[in-house]
């Protein structure tokens, strides 16, 4: 065995290395106490049930979807085959396209405005509340997932309809009918209800973690309060600020009940588009393209966010 | 009359709630000194220096900045940058970002803020990071940065919270050359918060030292060390032997003291100028005016100790001792002298200093 083979077996546990004063870690040099890259059977065994889980129920579905893609419809039965042509035809028709943009737009649009209307909330509750009215305020945060999102949905038609809660008020003072339900307006406020509390929390766990001295330190440097917000505030939240915008993407993009129920599902999204094409001669196969299509928007849209979320400023 | 102090408190105070963090007070900082606010933690001395900073609102007095009362001016209209002890820079910006920062908030344009944020960078010798990532910079650049960045705007001003208590010793000596230098070429006013006195006493013109809320004492470092006021500010400093007792005799220039250890004699001088026999009074002896000899010298104040231990503290060493009555007591010597001596724990030593170096503090 030569010493170079001999160091390198050695390589156990690094001492914690003392940054010597004058001398930058080098850019791109592993952090000091990173851990070890074998794995250990210990952490192993304890990982393995999550590990059966994700592949019994989630890597072995989509393959199997993945395979479906693929099948032949005849007569109303599915047959194993493997004919490109679903996704060909799926692809090939405008009708998917201008559902898959008006999915995309309808999410961007809910994580961009959930995200502005739970901010001020947010910041509020971090910023402005004391510790135990602070605790009071996550507390309620919780209560809205008590209640099913589908009952919640439903119980907005009370509210929007041509007839309903507000229109009645709005009657009153010589107002409307506005026309609410069935349509973008609706969805968006389906989406709301469905991302509002947790984006709202999870705006608030960033926002807590936010050291209180860099926004003193920006306000000493010349930075009026508002504008310490997006100079300051924002940019070091930008880690769970981009998650619970993401989260509000990923819950919206697939979601089926407010475009359905509130937005009423003509033109479709991609989720309604899903079960219009089951329900159109046991097209299972296409259906299966749509799946795929969104799970891998999801994908793409997801690592794009999380490296945005953890990109650095300069080297 | 001198000219206007640069900083005026005028019976400035701040009260938490029920609590007292600075009670009202007076002090005058000088344009272009380096001012010291020295005291252990909770003194009050971080609540005195976030008021200048308008960090935080005094609840009595006044505060004038160049004659202007700032009382109620928010911390972003002052011009009065400060160095944090945690340094606070910005995570999300580089470097040159970070120095840029305040000239941006002021509008000030591209080219001019880059030129110069560039010329402070090179100042402070950290131009070869100024696109890095202030998380993968070093202690001490990360201060230099943290410098460049409050004096970027050239202020009248510069306040300091504890900046070096973050970097190994070594470092802390190289950053305390750093910043003499940079107050004195720069010739503007340091306001620096410390729990260090060797920091304060290096560093400082003037050294203010606080403790509970109140000013012990305002004085250059030599005359604080020489000549501490009160009682407080002697046990502060440590380097004292403090002997309470009452007056003897005060007469022709000089006063004599009976403590549980001797009596002893020193100048009269004019903290102790009101003083009568019978009144409670302190005696102050600096640990470096001790002599120690195996037998009673003939003349001056002189007590026999008994010897604790002995501390190296580099090119002199402290003897550790016990007065007849308890007193912690303490000697620096040379360890030549030390040599000479042979003393171990245990031995009895007389300790002695000539009447002229002790001082006389009214009260117990």
């Amino acid at each position: 065995m030569t010493a170079s083979d001999r160091s390198g077996l050695a390589a156990g546990p690094v001492p914690a290395r003392r940054e010597m004063p004058g001398q930058a870690r080098p850019a791109g040099a592993p952090a000091p106490g990173r851990a070890r890259k074998t794995v250990s059977l210990y952490g192993l065994t304890f990982s393995l049930p999550m590990l059966l889980w994700q592949m019994i129920f989630f890597l072995a579905p989509l393959l199997f979807l993945v395979a479906l893609s693929f099948w032949s419809v005849r007569n109303f039965r599915m047959e194993p085959d493997f004919n490109p042509d679903n996704w060909s035809r799926m692809l090939g028709r405008s009708v998917f396209w201008e559902a898959y943009l008006r999915t995309l737009l309808l999410s961007a649009t809910a994580a961009i405005v959930t995200s502005a209307v739970a901010f001020p909330a947010s910041y509020a509750i971090a910023f402005k509340l004391s510790e135990t009215a602070r605790r009071w305020a996550i507390f309620l945060m919780v209560i809205p997932f008590f209640t099913s999102y589908l009952v919640r949905v439903y119980s907005w038609q009370i509210f929007l309809s041509d007839n309903g809660i507000i229109n009645a008020l709005l009657a009153k003072i010589g107002l409307g009918p506005f026309p609410m339900l069935n349509s973008n307006f609706g969805t968006m406020v389906g989406y709301l209800t469905l991302c509002l509390p947790l984006v709202i929390l999870l705006q608030l766990f960033s926002l807590i973690f936010v050291d209180r001295t860099l926004v003193e330190a920006a306000h000493n440097l010349r930075c009026g309060r508002l504008r310490t917000v997006f100079e300051v505030v924002v940019p070091a939240a930008r880690v769970g600020l981009t998650i619970a915008a993401l989260f509000c993407f990923i819950l919206t993009f697939g979601d089926f009940v407010s475009p359905l129920y509130l937005g009423g599902g003509d033109p479709p999204t991609l989720s309604i588009l899903i079960t219009d094409t089951t329900k159109s001669g046991q097209q299972w196969p296409r259906a299966a393209v749509v799946a795929l299509v969104m799970i891998a928007t999801l994908l793409v849209i997801a690592f794009a966010a999380v490296r945005f979320a953890y990109k650095e400023r300069g080297r | 009359m001198t000219s206007e102090p640069l900083v005026a408190f005028d019976r400035v105070g701040k009260r938490f709630g029920d609590f007292v963090a600075v009670e009202p007070m007076h002090l005058e900082i000088h344009k272009g000194e380096f001012l010291a606010i020295m005291g252990s933690s909770g003194c009050g001395k971080t609540t005195t220096l976030r008021m200048l900073a308008g960090l935080e609102a005094p609840t009595e007095g006044e505060i004038r900045l160049a004659g202007e009362r700032i009382n109620d001016l928010p911390t972003w209209q002052r011009d009065t940058p400060m160095v944090w002890q945690s340094l606070a820079l910005f995570p999300f910006l580089t470097v040159r970002e970070n120095v840029e920062f305040s000239l941006r908030m002021r509008g000030v344009g591209k080219a001019e803020r880059r030129q110069r944020a560039d010329k402070w960078l090179e100042r402070m010798q950290i131009t070869e990071f100024a696109d890095r990532n202030v998380a993968h910079l070093s202690g001490g650049q990360r201060q230099r940065v943290a410098l460049a960045r409050s004096l970027v705007t050239e202020p009248e001003i510069l306040l300091l919270d504890e900046p070096l208590s973050a970097l190994d010793a070594h470092l802390k000596v190289r950053m305390q050359a750093v910043l003499s230098n940079l107050q004195r070429e720069l010739g503007i006013t340091f306001v620096y918060v410390t729990h260090s006195q060797s920091e304060a006493f290096s560093m400082a013109d003037r050294v203010v030292i606080m403790s509970r809320g109140r000013i012990e004492q305002i004085g250059a470092p030599q005359e604080i060390y020489r000549s501490p006021r009160t009682r407080f500010v002697a046990e502060f400093l440590g380097s004292s032997n403090v002997f309470a007792g009452r007056v003897a005799e005060a007469a022709g220039g000089g006063i004599r003291v009976e403590t549980p250890a001797g009596t002893f004699a020193a100048p009269l001088g004019e903290l102790a100028a009101a003083l009568r026999p019978g009144d409670d009074a302190t005696f102050v002896v600096s640990d470096d005016r001790m002599q120690l000899s195996g037998s009673r010298p003939e003349s001056g104040n002189a007590l026999e100790a008994t010897v604790l231990a002995e501390e190296f503290v580099g090119a002199t060493a402290v003897v550790h001792l016990e007065g007849p009555g308890g007193e912690e007591l303490r000697a620096q010597k040379s360890h030549d002298e030390l040599a000479r001596l042979t003393l171990s724990p245990g031995d009895k030593v007389w300790m002695s200093w000539g009447p002229e170096a002790g001082h006389v503090l009214p009260g117990g």
